[in-house]
Protein backbone atom coordinates (compact mmCIF):
# COMPACT_ATOMS: atom_id res chain seq x y z
CA UNK A 1 0.00 0.00 0.00
CA UNK A 2 0.95 3.95 -0.17
CA UNK A 3 1.63 3.01 -3.49
CA UNK A 4 -1.15 4.51 -5.32
CA UNK A 5 -0.47 8.20 -7.43
CA UNK A 6 -2.38 11.00 -5.73
CA UNK A 7 -5.40 10.62 -8.11
CA UNK A 8 -5.19 13.59 -10.13
CA UNK A 9 -4.75 15.24 -7.65
CA UNK A 10 -3.23 18.42 -8.22
CA UNK A 11 0.50 18.36 -6.34
CA UNK A 12 0.49 20.22 -2.96
CA UNK A 13 2.76 23.32 -4.16
CA UNK A 14 0.17 24.92 -5.78
CA UNK A 15 -0.08 28.26 -4.55
CA UNK A 16 -2.26 29.01 -1.76
CA UNK A 17 -4.54 32.07 -2.27
CA UNK A 18 -4.36 35.17 -0.65
CA UNK A 19 -8.07 36.31 -0.17
CA UNK A 20 -8.92 38.19 2.53
CA UNK A 21 -11.34 35.94 4.63
CA UNK A 22 -12.85 36.62 8.13
CA UNK A 23 -15.46 33.95 8.05
CA UNK A 24 -14.58 31.42 11.03
CA UNK A 25 -15.79 28.37 8.71
CA UNK A 26 -13.64 28.87 5.68
CA UNK A 27 -12.94 25.75 5.31
CA UNK A 28 -16.38 24.46 5.55
CA UNK A 29 -17.85 26.77 3.35
CA UNK A 30 -15.18 26.11 0.62
CA UNK A 31 -15.59 22.26 1.61
CA UNK A 32 -19.82 22.86 0.69
CA UNK A 33 -19.34 25.21 -2.17
CA UNK A 34 -17.81 22.34 -4.34
CA UNK A 35 -16.21 18.98 -4.44
CA UNK A 36 -13.24 20.80 -5.58
CA UNK A 37 -10.22 19.32 -4.55
CA UNK A 38 -8.17 21.83 -5.55
CA UNK A 39 -9.60 24.02 -2.60
CA UNK A 40 -8.76 21.93 -0.31
CA UNK A 41 -5.25 21.83 -0.86
CA UNK A 42 -5.34 26.08 -0.55
CA UNK A 43 -6.21 25.65 3.19
CA UNK A 44 -3.25 25.02 5.37
CA UNK A 45 -3.21 22.82 8.07
CA UNK A 46 -3.18 25.55 10.91
CA UNK A 47 -6.26 27.01 9.47
CA UNK A 48 -8.01 23.52 9.48
CA UNK A 49 -6.65 22.99 13.03
CA UNK A 50 -8.29 26.58 14.00
CA UNK A 51 -11.63 25.82 12.55
CA UNK A 52 -11.92 22.40 14.88
CA UNK A 53 -10.50 24.08 17.91
CA UNK A 54 -12.23 26.98 17.87
CA UNK A 55 -15.82 26.01 15.98
CA UNK A 56 -15.76 22.10 16.85
CA UNK A 57 -16.01 22.32 12.40
CA UNK A 58 -15.94 18.68 11.24
CA UNK A 59 -15.36 19.50 8.15
CA UNK A 60 -12.31 20.83 8.81
CA UNK A 61 -11.54 17.57 10.85
CA UNK A 62 -12.35 15.77 8.04
CA UNK A 63 -9.56 17.57 5.71
CA UNK A 64 -7.16 16.93 8.20
CA UNK A 65 -8.07 13.43 8.89
CA UNK A 66 -7.72 13.12 4.78
CA UNK A 67 -3.92 14.62 4.51
CA UNK A 68 -3.03 13.03 8.06
CA UNK A 69 -4.00 9.72 8.86
CA UNK A 70 -1.51 7.44 6.03
CA UNK A 71 1.35 9.81 7.55
CA UNK A 72 0.56 8.48 11.20
CA UNK A 73 -0.42 5.56 9.98
CA UNK A 74 3.59 5.55 8.01
CA UNK A 75 4.85 6.64 11.67
CA UNK A 76 3.60 3.67 13.58
CA UNK A 77 4.90 1.18 10.91
CA UNK A 78 8.17 2.64 11.41
CA UNK A 79 8.15 2.46 15.35
CA UNK A 80 6.09 -0.30 16.26
CA UNK A 81 5.93 -2.47 12.37
CA UNK A 82 2.41 -3.93 13.25
CA UNK A 83 -0.14 -3.25 11.24
CA UNK A 84 -3.03 -3.35 13.53
CA UNK A 85 -1.03 -1.08 16.10
CA UNK A 86 -0.51 1.10 13.29
CA UNK A 87 -3.94 1.42 12.50
CA UNK A 88 -5.01 1.90 16.68
CA UNK A 89 -2.29 4.78 16.37
CA UNK A 90 -4.13 6.82 13.95
CA UNK A 91 -7.27 6.55 15.82
CA UNK A 92 -6.40 7.80 19.07
CA UNK A 93 -3.82 10.09 17.64
CA UNK A 94 -6.85 11.66 15.39
CA UNK A 95 -8.88 11.40 18.65
CA UNK A 96 -5.98 13.55 20.17
CA UNK A 97 -6.04 15.99 17.79
CA UNK A 98 -9.82 16.85 17.69
CA UNK A 99 -9.64 16.89 22.00
CA UNK A 100 -6.84 19.23 22.24
CA UNK A 101 -7.90 20.97 19.07
CA UNK A 102 -8.49 24.16 21.63
CA UNK A 103 -4.78 23.98 23.31
CA UNK A 104 -3.18 24.54 19.70
CA UNK A 105 -0.91 27.73 20.01
CA UNK A 106 0.35 28.87 16.65
CA UNK A 107 3.25 30.57 18.51
CA UNK A 108 4.64 27.72 19.18
CA UNK A 109 5.02 25.63 16.24
CA UNK A 110 3.64 24.57 12.72
CA UNK A 111 0.47 22.37 12.56
CA UNK A 112 2.39 19.73 11.37
CA UNK A 113 4.94 19.57 13.98
CA UNK A 114 1.92 19.52 16.64
CA UNK A 115 0.56 17.07 14.96
CA UNK A 116 3.85 14.79 14.86
CA UNK A 117 4.76 15.08 18.44
CA UNK A 118 1.21 14.57 19.46
CA UNK A 119 1.22 11.25 17.32
CA UNK A 120 4.76 10.54 19.15
CA UNK A 121 3.04 10.77 21.93
CA UNK A 122 0.27 8.13 21.78
CA UNK A 123 2.50 5.72 20.11
CA UNK A 124 5.32 6.10 22.94
CA UNK A 125 1.92 5.27 25.50
CA UNK A 126 0.59 2.51 23.11
CA UNK A 127 3.92 0.51 23.31
CA UNK A 128 4.50 1.15 26.71
CA UNK A 129 1.26 -0.23 27.34
CA UNK A 130 1.54 -3.39 25.47
CA UNK A 131 5.09 -3.94 26.86
CA UNK A 132 3.25 -3.83 30.30
CA UNK A 133 5.11 -1.10 31.33
CA UNK A 134 4.61 0.39 34.74
CA UNK A 135 1.68 3.66 34.13
CA UNK A 136 3.85 5.75 36.86
CA UNK A 137 4.44 8.35 33.80
CA UNK A 138 3.11 8.90 30.46
CA UNK A 139 4.01 10.78 27.50
CA UNK A 140 2.71 14.03 27.97
CA UNK A 141 4.71 13.75 31.30
CA UNK A 142 8.05 12.92 29.60
CA UNK A 143 6.70 15.88 26.76
CA UNK A 144 4.51 18.36 28.39
CA UNK A 145 2.83 20.78 25.84
CA UNK A 146 3.73 24.23 27.22
CA UNK A 147 0.73 25.93 27.90
CA UNK A 148 -1.53 22.53 28.81
CA UNK A 149 -0.68 23.05 32.47
CA UNK A 150 -1.48 26.71 33.27
CA UNK A 151 -5.20 27.27 31.43
CA UNK A 152 -6.35 28.89 34.47
CA UNK A 153 -3.33 31.25 35.10
CA UNK A 154 -4.91 33.64 33.16
CA UNK A 155 -8.15 33.44 35.10
CA UNK A 156 -6.11 33.37 38.61
CA UNK A 157 -4.54 36.83 37.64
CA UNK A 158 -7.61 38.64 36.82
CA UNK A 159 -7.94 40.28 40.18
CA UNK A 160 -5.05 42.16 40.37
CA UNK A 161 -3.60 45.48 42.66
CA UNK A 162 -5.47 48.68 42.32
CA UNK A 163 -3.45 51.05 39.87
CA UNK A 164 -4.20 54.07 38.01
CA UNK A 165 -5.86 53.41 34.67
CA UNK A 166 -4.00 55.59 32.45
CA UNK A 167 -0.97 54.18 33.98
CA UNK A 168 -2.13 50.94 32.67
CA UNK A 169 -2.99 52.59 29.50
CA UNK A 170 0.56 53.86 28.98
CA UNK A 171 1.54 50.49 29.33
CA UNK A 172 -0.83 48.90 27.37
CA UNK A 173 0.53 50.97 24.37
CA UNK A 174 3.68 49.13 24.75
CA UNK A 175 2.80 45.71 24.16
CA UNK A 176 3.43 43.90 21.09
CA UNK A 177 0.40 43.90 18.54
CA UNK A 178 -0.45 40.60 18.63
CA UNK A 179 -0.82 40.45 22.83
CA UNK A 180 -2.37 44.55 22.83
CA UNK A 181 -5.27 42.99 20.00
CA UNK A 182 -5.77 40.26 22.65
CA UNK A 183 -6.26 42.28 25.50
CA UNK A 184 -8.40 44.59 23.46
CA UNK A 185 -10.78 41.79 23.03
CA UNK A 186 -10.77 40.51 26.33
CA UNK A 187 -11.13 43.24 28.84
CA UNK A 188 -11.86 46.00 26.53
CA UNK A 189 -14.68 44.78 24.04
CA UNK A 190 -15.72 42.50 27.10
CA UNK A 191 -15.24 38.98 24.90
CA UNK A 192 -15.13 35.58 26.13
CA UNK A 193 -11.53 34.06 25.25
CA UNK A 194 -13.38 31.96 22.57
CA UNK A 195 -15.33 34.78 20.87
CA UNK A 196 -12.11 36.71 20.75
CA UNK A 197 -10.17 33.75 19.35
CA UNK A 198 -13.37 33.60 16.56
CA UNK A 199 -12.90 37.50 15.79
CA UNK A 200 -9.02 37.23 15.56
CA UNK A 201 -9.04 34.01 13.34
CA UNK A 202 -6.16 32.63 15.94
CA UNK A 203 -6.25 29.06 18.15
CA UNK A 204 -7.64 29.24 21.40
CA UNK A 205 -4.89 27.84 22.82
CA UNK A 206 -2.97 30.92 21.05
CA UNK A 207 -4.59 33.68 22.22
CA UNK A 208 -4.61 31.94 25.86
CA UNK A 209 -0.85 31.97 25.70
CA UNK A 210 -0.84 35.33 23.91
CA UNK A 211 -2.95 36.85 26.72
CA UNK A 212 -0.82 35.24 29.13
CA UNK A 213 2.20 37.25 28.31
CA UNK A 214 0.58 40.42 28.16
CA UNK A 215 -1.01 40.37 31.79
CA UNK A 216 2.32 38.90 32.97
CA UNK A 217 4.12 41.83 31.38
CA UNK A 218 1.72 44.37 32.05
CA UNK A 219 1.81 43.31 35.73
CA UNK A 220 5.98 43.06 35.80
CA UNK A 221 5.59 46.61 34.22
CA UNK A 222 3.56 47.78 37.21
CA UNK A 223 5.08 45.90 39.69
CA UNK A 224 8.44 47.65 38.43
CA UNK A 225 6.69 51.28 38.83
CA UNK A 226 5.03 50.48 42.49
CA UNK B 1 38.64 21.94 33.21
CA UNK B 2 35.23 19.67 32.31
CA UNK B 3 33.89 20.11 28.91
CA UNK B 4 31.05 21.54 29.31
CA UNK B 5 28.88 20.94 26.63
CA UNK B 6 29.82 17.26 27.88
CA UNK B 7 27.69 17.70 30.50
CA UNK B 8 24.10 17.52 28.64
CA UNK B 9 22.57 15.12 26.32
CA UNK B 10 24.49 14.18 23.31
CA UNK B 11 22.53 15.49 19.78
CA UNK B 12 22.50 11.98 18.97
CA UNK B 13 20.24 11.23 22.39
CA UNK B 14 17.91 14.24 21.77
CA UNK B 15 17.56 13.24 18.57
CA UNK B 16 16.11 9.77 19.69
CA UNK B 17 14.80 11.82 22.76
CA UNK B 18 12.53 13.72 20.02
CA UNK B 19 11.66 11.02 18.19
CA UNK B 20 10.50 9.09 21.19
CA UNK B 21 13.16 6.35 20.05
CA UNK B 22 14.52 5.64 23.77
CA UNK B 23 13.83 3.79 26.70
CA UNK B 24 11.43 5.15 29.37
CA UNK B 25 13.92 5.76 31.90
CA UNK B 26 16.57 7.47 29.75
CA UNK B 27 13.40 9.72 28.53
CA UNK B 28 12.71 10.79 31.90
CA UNK B 29 16.32 11.93 32.56
CA UNK B 30 16.56 13.37 28.99
CA UNK B 31 13.19 15.33 29.77
CA UNK B 32 13.95 16.58 33.14
CA UNK B 33 17.43 17.81 32.20
CA UNK B 34 15.61 19.44 29.31
CA UNK B 35 13.07 21.23 31.94
CA UNK B 36 16.35 22.58 33.58
CA UNK B 37 18.05 23.53 30.93
CA UNK B 38 17.09 25.87 27.84
CA UNK B 39 19.82 25.34 25.21
CA UNK B 40 18.80 21.67 25.34
CA UNK B 41 15.04 22.62 25.12
CA UNK B 42 15.91 24.82 22.15
CA UNK B 43 17.77 21.93 20.84
CA UNK B 44 14.83 19.46 21.06
CA UNK B 45 12.02 21.99 19.68
CA UNK B 46 14.43 22.40 16.44
CA UNK B 47 14.82 18.55 16.22
CA UNK B 48 11.04 18.13 16.85
CA UNK B 49 10.63 20.61 13.84
CA UNK B 50 13.44 18.51 11.51
CA UNK B 51 11.88 15.51 12.53
CA UNK B 52 8.37 16.78 11.45
CA UNK B 53 9.92 17.66 8.29
CA UNK B 54 11.72 14.51 7.20
CA UNK B 55 8.10 12.33 8.37
CA UNK B 56 6.17 14.99 5.75
CA UNK B 57 8.78 14.11 3.05
CA UNK B 58 8.89 11.07 3.72
CA UNK B 59 5.13 10.27 3.70
CA UNK B 60 3.89 12.05 1.11
CA UNK B 61 0.76 14.00 0.47
CA UNK B 62 -1.42 11.23 -0.90
CA UNK B 63 -4.82 11.79 1.41
CA UNK B 64 -7.18 9.26 2.44
CA UNK B 65 -10.07 8.05 0.37
CA UNK B 66 -13.36 8.27 1.64
CA UNK B 67 -15.00 5.09 3.37
CA UNK B 68 -17.34 4.40 5.13
CA UNK B 69 -15.20 2.86 7.72
CA UNK B 70 -13.26 6.23 7.88
CA UNK B 71 -16.66 8.16 8.04
CA UNK B 72 -17.87 5.88 11.27
CA UNK B 73 -14.02 6.68 12.91
CA UNK B 74 -14.99 10.41 12.03
CA UNK B 75 -18.27 10.58 13.44
CA UNK B 76 -17.27 8.82 16.64
CA UNK B 77 -13.93 11.08 17.08
CA UNK B 78 -16.49 14.56 16.48
CA UNK B 79 -18.94 13.09 18.83
CA UNK B 80 -15.90 13.30 21.75
CA UNK B 81 -15.97 16.17 24.45
CA UNK B 82 -12.68 18.75 23.08
CA UNK B 83 -10.48 19.96 25.73
CA UNK B 84 -11.67 23.72 25.80
CA UNK B 85 -14.12 23.94 28.96
CA UNK B 86 -12.59 25.58 31.72
CA UNK B 87 -13.72 22.63 34.57
CA UNK B 88 -11.73 20.09 32.59
CA UNK B 89 -8.50 22.55 33.25
CA UNK B 90 -9.75 22.94 36.62
CA UNK B 91 -9.48 19.00 36.96
CA UNK B 92 -6.33 18.97 34.91
CA UNK B 93 -4.69 21.40 37.76
CA UNK B 94 -6.13 19.61 40.24
CA UNK B 95 -4.15 16.19 39.53
CA UNK B 96 -0.95 18.10 39.07
CA UNK B 97 1.71 16.93 41.52
CA UNK B 98 3.85 18.43 44.43
CA UNK B 99 6.54 19.64 42.90
CA UNK B 100 9.17 19.81 46.31
CA UNK B 101 10.82 16.76 48.21
CA UNK B 102 12.44 17.36 51.41
CA UNK B 103 15.51 16.01 52.06
CA UNK B 104 16.97 16.38 55.36
CA UNK B 105 15.54 20.03 56.08
CA UNK B 106 16.29 20.74 52.62
CA UNK B 107 13.26 21.35 50.48
CA UNK B 108 14.24 20.57 46.78
CA UNK B 109 11.96 21.41 43.73
CA UNK B 110 11.66 18.54 41.31
CA UNK B 111 11.89 19.06 37.49
CA UNK B 112 7.92 18.09 36.89
CA UNK B 113 8.46 14.93 35.13
CA UNK B 114 10.75 13.93 38.42
CA UNK B 115 7.52 15.63 40.67
CA UNK B 116 4.92 13.38 38.93
CA UNK B 117 7.60 10.18 39.65
CA UNK B 118 7.88 11.24 43.22
CA UNK B 119 4.33 12.12 43.85
CA UNK B 120 3.76 8.44 43.54
CA UNK B 121 5.71 7.57 46.82
CA UNK B 122 9.43 6.90 47.04
CA UNK B 123 10.64 4.29 49.72
CA UNK B 124 14.03 5.10 50.52
CA UNK B 125 17.36 2.17 51.56
CA UNK B 126 20.29 2.79 53.49
CA UNK B 127 23.74 2.24 50.87
CA UNK B 128 26.99 2.00 51.95
CA UNK B 129 28.47 5.12 52.63
CA UNK B 130 26.18 7.53 53.43
CA UNK B 131 24.17 6.81 50.20
CA UNK B 132 20.48 6.84 50.27
CA UNK B 133 18.50 5.36 47.02
CA UNK B 134 14.73 5.23 46.15
CA UNK B 135 14.14 2.86 43.18
CA UNK B 136 11.01 3.97 40.56
CA UNK B 137 10.63 1.19 38.20
CA UNK B 138 9.72 2.70 34.79
CA UNK B 139 10.60 0.45 32.16
CA UNK B 140 12.10 -3.25 31.51
CA UNK B 141 15.22 -2.03 30.35
CA UNK B 142 16.74 0.24 32.87
CA UNK B 143 17.19 1.03 36.60
CA UNK B 144 16.12 3.85 37.88
CA UNK B 145 16.45 5.57 40.73
CA UNK B 146 17.01 8.82 42.95
CA UNK B 147 19.89 8.89 45.42
CA UNK B 148 20.65 11.16 47.61
CA UNK B 149 24.35 11.69 49.26
CA UNK B 150 24.71 13.17 52.27
CA UNK B 151 27.04 15.80 52.92
CA UNK B 152 30.92 13.74 53.15
CA UNK B 153 29.49 10.63 52.08
CA UNK B 154 31.63 8.56 48.85
CA UNK B 155 30.08 5.68 46.75
CA UNK B 156 33.02 2.55 46.42
CA UNK B 157 34.82 2.66 43.30
CA UNK B 158 32.80 1.11 40.91
CA UNK B 159 32.55 0.72 37.13
CA UNK B 160 29.52 -0.04 34.78
CA UNK B 161 29.00 -2.55 32.50
CA UNK B 162 26.66 -0.76 30.71
CA UNK B 163 25.71 3.12 30.38
CA UNK B 164 24.87 5.39 33.86
CA UNK B 165 22.97 8.63 33.43
CA UNK B 166 23.12 10.86 36.30
CA UNK B 167 21.17 14.02 36.58
CA UNK B 168 22.19 16.19 39.16
CA UNK B 169 19.14 18.06 40.52
CA UNK B 170 20.36 19.70 44.07
CA UNK B 171 23.80 19.77 45.31
CA UNK B 172 26.81 18.35 44.00
CA UNK B 173 29.55 15.32 43.83
CA UNK B 174 32.39 14.68 42.27
CA UNK B 175 34.90 12.46 41.10
CA UNK B 176 38.62 11.82 39.29
CA UNK B 177 36.73 13.49 36.66
CA UNK B 178 35.14 16.78 37.45
CA UNK B 179 32.67 18.27 40.03
CA UNK B 180 28.64 18.42 38.90
CA UNK B 181 26.07 20.54 39.76
CA UNK B 182 22.32 21.09 39.38
CA UNK B 183 21.41 20.42 36.16
CA UNK B 184 24.68 18.20 35.09
CA UNK B 185 24.06 15.34 32.93
CA UNK B 186 26.65 13.01 33.59
CA UNK B 187 26.95 10.00 31.15
CA UNK B 188 29.52 7.06 32.29
CA UNK B 189 30.89 4.22 30.13
CA UNK B 190 31.48 1.01 30.55
CA UNK B 191 35.33 2.32 30.19
CA UNK B 192 34.98 4.67 32.92
CA UNK B 193 35.49 3.36 36.68
CA UNK B 194 34.84 6.08 39.34
CA UNK B 195 34.33 6.95 43.19
CA UNK B 196 31.53 10.11 43.09
CA UNK B 197 31.91 12.06 46.29
CA UNK B 198 29.59 14.90 47.80
CA UNK B 199 31.29 17.20 49.85
CA UNK B 200 28.02 19.30 50.41
CA UNK B 201 25.27 16.74 49.78
CA UNK B 202 23.44 15.55 46.28
CA UNK B 203 20.60 14.73 44.91
CA UNK B 204 20.40 12.91 41.49
CA UNK B 205 18.41 11.14 39.55
CA UNK B 206 20.20 7.95 37.73
CA UNK B 207 19.43 5.78 35.20
CA UNK B 208 21.27 2.31 34.23
CA UNK B 209 20.94 0.05 31.50
CA UNK B 210 22.85 -2.85 33.47
CA UNK B 211 24.48 -3.44 36.75
CA UNK B 212 27.30 -1.93 38.64
CA UNK B 213 30.21 -3.50 39.33
CA UNK B 214 32.19 -2.92 42.43
CA UNK B 215 36.10 -3.15 41.93
CA UNK B 216 37.73 -2.55 45.16
CA UNK B 217 37.68 -4.04 48.97
CA UNK B 218 34.33 -5.03 50.72
CA UNK B 219 32.23 -3.52 48.55
CA UNK B 220 32.90 -6.33 45.67
CA UNK B 221 30.83 -8.35 48.48
CA UNK B 222 27.86 -6.65 47.30
CA UNK B 223 28.25 -7.42 43.40
CA UNK B 224 25.91 -10.58 43.46
CA UNK B 225 23.27 -8.61 45.42
CA UNK B 226 23.84 -5.51 42.57
CA UNK B 227 22.98 -7.48 39.67
CA UNK B 228 20.00 -9.42 42.37
CA UNK B 229 18.81 -5.94 42.44
CA UNK B 230 19.18 -4.91 38.65
CA UNK B 231 17.10 -8.22 38.10
CA UNK B 232 14.45 -7.55 40.50
CA UNK B 233 14.14 -3.92 39.62
CA UNK B 234 13.94 -3.87 35.63
CA UNK B 235 11.78 -7.46 35.69
CA UNK B 236 8.35 -7.30 34.36
CA UNK B 237 5.36 -6.80 36.37
CA UNK B 238 1.97 -8.65 34.87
Amino acid sequence: MGNSISDGLPPPSVPRSRKASDSRTEAAAVADIAPAIEAEQEISDEKLLIAVGNSKDRQAFDQLFKRFAKRIFAMGMKLTRNEQLSNDLVQEAMLTVWQKAPLYDLDRGTAQSWIFTLTRNRCFDMLRKLKRQPSTVNADDIWPQEGEHDGNMVHEEQGSQEVEIAQIEAYYEQLPDAQREVVEQIYIHDRTHEEAAEHLQIPLGTLKSRLRLAVGKLRHLIGIEQ
Amino acid sequence: MTDKRALHPTETMLEEFATGNLSTGKCVAIAAHVELCAECRQRTSEIEAQATLAWLAETGSDSTESSSDYASLVDSIVAQPQFSDADEFAEQDAASPVREIHMHERSITLPSVLARIASDGLVWKKLAGGINQASVMLDDETQCEFLYMKPGSQVPVHKHQGNEITLVLDGSFSDAMGNYGPSDFVVRTPSHTHQPASDEGCLCFAVLDSPLTFTKGLARLFNPVNRYRFKRATSQRV
